[in-house]
């Protein structure tokens, strides 16, 4: 067969650094080509050398044979190669129709032939075989369904290849099966594909071949059944990880939280107790109602009825800097939004939790928050040569350190993790895991809400699964399997 | 070809149009003199300036951006015009200068704001004081008037009514429609269709949401930006053209804070401070309220001192209002995917 693409000897500087060094491989018409890498692999590098966002300093990209002299995002596209990126790229206050056709409108004159690009939205719709009509505004989708929009607008654009980055990291598991459906549909249509994915079990479910990168260096292209998941994250962390998760079983101590019957909107009648020493996992489908139950725990969203205690005292509704007080802390998923004040560096983020803590008469000592936070930078091996360096900066591994941090210096006992690895490479997650186990032998409370059934499995001493917003297991992680767990994450959906 | 659905809901309309209903209503029951044809008359004429800039302003929120040069630039135009008629030069040149004056100054803007990248808010921020001064140290900070002669007969025939309906004898009986309310409707009509039936309603709403959006969807994001500014500063042009010819001369800070009130009023109308959303009928809509609630206080005798006070009530009920509906959507929205009615 011919390859449809190929990378020939790209190589590519930026200041101080060698981003890509001399990569080569190629993409066949019909494959799905996974490509796994920590975070500064490479692999978006690469990428955008393909889109035309970037420049390559030598080497050439060469498609269906043709070397392409000259790139750019609008001669690429022309080409036929489309990106999906994981931030979707969509305008939500216009229809699914506009979205689609949005830069490329099919046009009567001056005027945007609406009907027309209905229509055809329409049967690219119904091509991939998803119910929606498209003159819905993209607002009122769910994020599995904004990317299928994505992918419709490849499609529109007649797309031969493909970029997935990361496309999983936010859909629920119903979504993903869809996903990998309309994947499996592109594949033999002949589309070529690139996916670039953190989560390694994805990859042997819908990958043909495995391309590793390691330091903007192309380590291996393979088969992807002649490699074991070991043998990929080797080459992707350069070393052996003999056990990705370090977690042992601890002995267990009080009861460090307890939610008790909270009811919301979104969630009743909720109780997790979580013991001294325990990490306890909680499963469940995206929109399970997790994440607005520990919320509202913490007191940033009301609830109805219900109580939350932390060492048996009853924590105030809807007061964060109370629940934080008492040791309580919410470690959020969205580490750029919520978790960290981006503009400061790793020095003031770490100590915005315990201002009051360091300085109970208010005036500010530079050098003493420098010699506490010191003393954290070094507990926690953040990688990063002064505290003085901006959050905004640092790797997703390296940012949720900084949020551990924080909340370690506020002396909190009891920690909520919202998806803890999320968008993290496998390099940093192994030490994220090292982190928490070491925070339960120091006899620290962990509630962690996870999407990833082997980080839930790896992780937790116990797992409670919630479906629909209402609590349907609580088991010990011995007695139960995966397969028991998804289907009670499926049971009260 | 199959029967189209219709399909209106409440939350379809911009909430302006709720809050013009009600202003005008309760103006009517209240305030005697004010659902009169005469006083419709007055309402309209004076609304016009302010239809037109909240267009504008509405188009730069809906983009991310803000014009808040819009005030400075109907002061400068405007003076343009009218000291180029005292001196004799012929209305239609005079008016063609104001409008290129006001696009060129616009474009300005929009050059400023994408290439030196200055914020929107500062850079047209200083571009106020900018055209403002340009109108003062023309006009030497003077009222300007002009004489009549054959050379303004365009600028009479433009100030003139193209519809007078007499429902009595009073001047409050009477409706007239000017040539410049024509000419308010047309213009926004105008950038309506524009709006919905070509690329720049779908442009302009891809940058407010998302720069690298639009720019990732191969949209020019320079060439927009730009482009809306100098349509912004077209339009303050007009206004400014309007203003000069239904006073018949013309005051160098006509123009002073009516950026203020076109964000209120494009506010009112649903627009996001932050960009991505919004609509131009919402915005004509709130200009509409503005003046309402104007006018029947004049009327009523209240001091023309206390209408910024109230206009800035209606600007926070109208923000808070605006938090009401989009809350009530979510709500809604999560019910109905509740119900597993949508994907």
């Amino acid at each position: 067969m011919e390859k449809l693409l190929e990378f020939r000897n790209i190589s590519k500087y930026f200041p101080g650094v060698k981003a890509l060094d001399d990569v080569s491989f190629d993409l066949y018409p019909g494959e799905v080509h996974v490509i796994v890498g920590e975070n500064g692999a490479g692999k978006s590098t690469l990428m955008k050398v393909l889109s035309g966002a970037y420049t390559a300093d030598s080497g050439q990209v060469v498609l269906e044979g043709k070397p392409l002299e000259k790139n750019s995002p609008k001669i690429s596209e022309e080409m036929g190669i489309s990106m999906i990126y994981q931030e979707l790229n969509l305008v939500p206050e216009l229809s699914i129709s506009s979205n689609v056709f949005l830069g490329h409108e099919i046009k009567k004159g001056i005027f945007v032939d609406k009907r027309a690009q209905k229509k055809r939205a329409d049967e690219l719709l119904k091509d991939v075989g998803i119910q929606v009509d498209s003159n819905t505004l993209v607002k009122n989708l769910g994020v599995g369904t904004q990317q299928m929009v994505e992918i419709i607008k490849a499609l529109s654009k007649n797309a031969k290849i493909i970029v997935f980055d990361e496309p999983t990291s936010s859909l629920t598991e119903s979504e993903i099966r869809e996903l990998f459906r309309i994947i499996g549909l592109l594949k033999e249509r002949g589309v070529g594909m690139f996916y670039i994915s953190h989560r390694l079990e994805e990859l042997f479910e819908i990958g043909n071949r495995v391309t590793v990168m390691r330091d903007g260096k192309h380590i291996l292209t393979d088969e992807i059944k002649n490699l074991s998941m070991s043998q990929i994250i080797e080459g992707i962390a350069g070393r052996t990880i003999e056990n990705l998760y370090p977690h042992t079983r601890k002995e267990r101590g009080e009861v460090l939280f307890e939610i008790k019957n909270l009811c919301g909107e979104k969630f009743k009648n909720v109780s997790i107790k979580v013991h001294a020493g325990e990490i306890v996992g909680v499963s469940g489908l995206v929109g399970a109602g997790r994440t607005e139950t520990v919320r509202a725990a913490f007191g940033i969203d009301k609830y109805l009825s219900g109580e939350v205690l932390v060492q048996g005292k009853k924590v105030p509704p809807g007061r964060p800097d109370l629940s934080a007080k008492m040791g309580l802390c919410l470690l959020p998923e969205d580490r750029k939004v919520e978790g960290l004040a981006l503009s400061l560096n790793i020095r003031e983020n770490s100590v915005i939790s315990s201002l009051k803590l360091l300085y109970p008469r208010g005036i500010i000592n530079d050098q003493l928050e420098q010699g506490q936070v010191e003393a954290f930078v070094d507990k926690l091996e953040i990688a990063a040569s002064t505290q003085e360096k901006l959050t905004r900066f640092l790797s997703g591994g390296t940012q949720q350190k900084v949020v551990i941090a924080k909340w370690l210096m506020s002396k909190s006992r009891v920690f909520i993790f919202d998806e803890p690895t999320r968008g993290i490479d496998v390099g940093a997650k192994s030490s994220i895991y090292e982190l928490m186990d070491q925070l339960v032998e120091d006899g620290a409370a962990i509630l962690m809400i996870s999407s990833d059934l082997p980080e839930v499995f790896g992780m937790s001493d116990r797992i409670v699964v919630m479906s629909g917003g209402e609590l349907v297991g609580d088991v010990d992680k011995q007695e139960t399997d995966q397969n028991a767990v998804l289907h009670l994450a499926f049971s009260n959906v | 070809m199959a029967k189209r659905k219709i399909n209106i809901r409440l939350s379809d309309f911009p909430n302006s149009t709720y809050v013009f209903i009600v202003a005008f209503v309760l103006a009517s029951v209240i305030v005697p003199n004010f659902f009169t044809p005469g006083n419709i008359t007055t309402m309209l004429t004076q609304a016009c300036v302010m239809m037109i800039l909240s267009t504008a302003m509405s188009m730069c929120l809906m983009m991310g951006c803000i014009d808040l040069s819009l005030g400075g630039m109907v002061s400068m135009t405007g003076v343009i015009i009218a000291i180029l008629l005292k001196n004799g030069v012929h209305a239609g040149i005079a008016i063609l200068a104001g409008i290129v004056s006001g696009t060129a100054f616009g474009m300005f803007n929009g050059f400023v704001v994408t290439k030196m990248k200055v914020p929107p808010f500062i850079a047209t921020f200083g571009a106020s004081g900018i055209a403002q001064s340009i109108a003062n140290t023309i006009s030497q900070e003077r009222t300007i008037s002009w004489e009549q002669g054959s050379h303004v007969k365009l600028v009479n025939l433009l100030g003139s009514n193209i519809l007078t309906v007499y429902f009595g004898p009073r001047p409050a009986q009477i409706l007239s429609i000017s040539a410049l309310l024509l000419i308010t409707v047309i213009i926004i009509a105008i950038v309506l269709v524009l709006f919905k039936k070509t690329t720049l309603g779908s442009n302009v709403y891809a940058l407010g949401a998302n720069e690298e959006t639009a720019r990732l969807s191969g949209i020019d994001n320079v060439k927009w930006k730009v482009g809306i500014y100098a349509l912004s500063g077209f339009l303050a042009s007009l206004a400014g053209m309007i203003v000069m010819i239904r006073t018949n001369s013309l005051q160098p800070t006509v123009g002073d804070g009516l950026e203020f009130q076109a964000v209120v009023a494009a506010v009112l109308g649903g627009n996001s401070m932050k960009g991505g959303k919004g609509s131009v009928p919402g915005a004509v809509l709130g200009a509409l309220t503005l003046y309402t609630v104007r006018n029947a206080m004049s009327l009523w005798g209240i001091d023309t001192s206390v209408v910024m006070v109230v206009i800035g009530c209606i600007l926070v009920f109208g923000m808070m209002l605006n938090q009401v509906v989009n809350s009530l959507a979510e709500k809604r929205k999560l019910y109905r995917r509740a119900e597993g009615r949508e994907a």
